[in-house]
């Protein structure tokens, strides 16, 4: 019995093109009736973090910073999802920063201490779990786009 | 990253995900299984969007690569959970045995796994927390029945007593095991085909990630 660290999930795995347009439309469409909700800026930004392009991520981080002083009750994900942006772009002073700040509250949180082990080798590697993983012929034909849809724009 | 050039002793690479309400004790049954380790209850935190394990086993004698994908129960975190149902061949819903509420709230699980994912995944219900006995609020037998009903396979646990965990596990790997045609990419595979966008907009979103070397195992 073994198990593999350290990991980071949602640094590895994309949303596809579809995916993330979802979480966009629904954003922009708020944005121009004058009220976004916490929970689509959260939605987007958590997409774009995730993306590969680094405008993307540089926009998810923003936004991430946004919310973190707009809403103290999302915090820990903010300093989760910000140290796992910055990580991303290759920022590992500031991916350190914003971690160490989530374990200065959580002190065991596993998620943060294994992405402070990414951090600390200092590698933004690509894929490293990698798509192998993921495998299985289940995998074909899953609609996510349809989920996202129901949960994205679900009041 | 493809695989083909190593051949024979490749292990069957299996997708697992755990999902229930929050705090039921998702990530202790991972940590248990996977490090056979408990934190103390005050120590543990809830997840944040999602978390993942890699664990290798050995089920009917066959080398299994397991990825579990621990998912957080909070509501505010349902957008990005949805997104790794893709590919899942076996489900872990959990509840826990002295929370009435999270076991109520399995009906709506099984609705989410209907949207996301073939009927032919592998399912198991997991009772959490059995060493909370004295404050039990789900009957056995009652949630046994209903496992039935949901055509899953049932276990109670506890993560933090260890029983039933590596159990529960074992359970839906050897299950995944008898069913090829979910691991094995030379049979018919089973993925939920188009049809139930409630948006509307229908794209197939499984090409991108199939190419990637691996679709299927590489046994
Ligand atoms: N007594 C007892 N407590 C448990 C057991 N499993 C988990 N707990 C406790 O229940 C709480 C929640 O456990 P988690 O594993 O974080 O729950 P979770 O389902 O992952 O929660 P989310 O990540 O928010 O979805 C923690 O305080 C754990 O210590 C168990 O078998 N017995
Ligand atoms: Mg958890």
């Amino acid at each position: 019995m073994t198990s593999e660290l350290p990991y980071a999930a949602d640094a590895e795995v994309s949303l596809s093109y579809d995916e993330l347009e979802v979480l966009r439309i629904q954003y922009q469409k708020e944005l121009s009736q004058g009220y976004v909700t916490v929970q689509t800026k959260f939605n987007y930004a958590w997409g774009l973090v995730k993306a590969p392009i680094r405008e993307h991520q540089v926009e998810g981080v923003r936004l991430l910073q946004e919310i973190y002083r707009a809403e103290p009750t999302r915090r820990r994900e903010c300093l989760y999802y910000l140290a796992l942006g910055h990580f991303k772009m290759g920022n590992f002073d500031e991916a350190k920063k914003f971690n160490a700040l989530l374990m200065e509250k959580e002190p065991t949180n596993m998620q943060a201490l294994s992405l402070a082990q990414l951090i600390d080798k200092g590698v933004a590697h690509e894929g490293y779990i990698g798509m192998a993983l993921v495998g299985g012929a289940a995998a074909i034909g899953t609609l996510l786009v349809a989920g996202l849809i129901r949960r994205a724009t679900r009041k | 990253m493809a695989p083909a050039a190593t051949k024979p002793p490749t292990p069957i690479n299996c997708k697992l995900l755990l999902i229930g309400n929050s705090s039921v004790g998702k990530s202790s049954l991972l940590l248990r299984f996977s490090d056979e380790q408990w934190l103390p209850e005050d120590e543990s935190s809830a997840t944040i969007g999602v978390d993942f394990r890699v664990h290798k086993m050995e089920v009917k004698g066959k080398k299994v690569k397991l990825s579990i994908w621990d998912t957080a129960g909070q509501e505010r975190f349902r957008t990005i959970t949805s997104s790794y149902y893709r590919g899942a061949q076996g489900i872990i819903l959990v509840y826990d045995v002295s929370n009435r509420e999270s076991f109520d709230a399995l009906p709506r699980w099984f609705s989410e796994l209907e949207t996301y994912v073939s009927d032919k995944v592998v399912k198991i219900l997991v009772g959490n927390k059995v060493d909370k006995e004295f404050s039990r609020q789900v009957p056995t037998a009652e949630a046994e029945a209903f496992a039935k009903r949901m055509n899953s396979l049932f276990v109670e646990a506890s993560a933090k007593t260890a029983v039933g965990v590596k159990e529960a596990f074992t359970e839906v790997v050897e299950r995944i095991m008898d069913i090829p045609e979910l691991w094995d990419s030379t049979t018919p595979g089973v993925g939920k085909s188009s049809g139930q966008m409630p948006g509307g907009t229908n794209v197939n979103l499984a090409q991108e990630n199939e190419q990637e070397g691996s679709g299927g195992c590489s046994c």
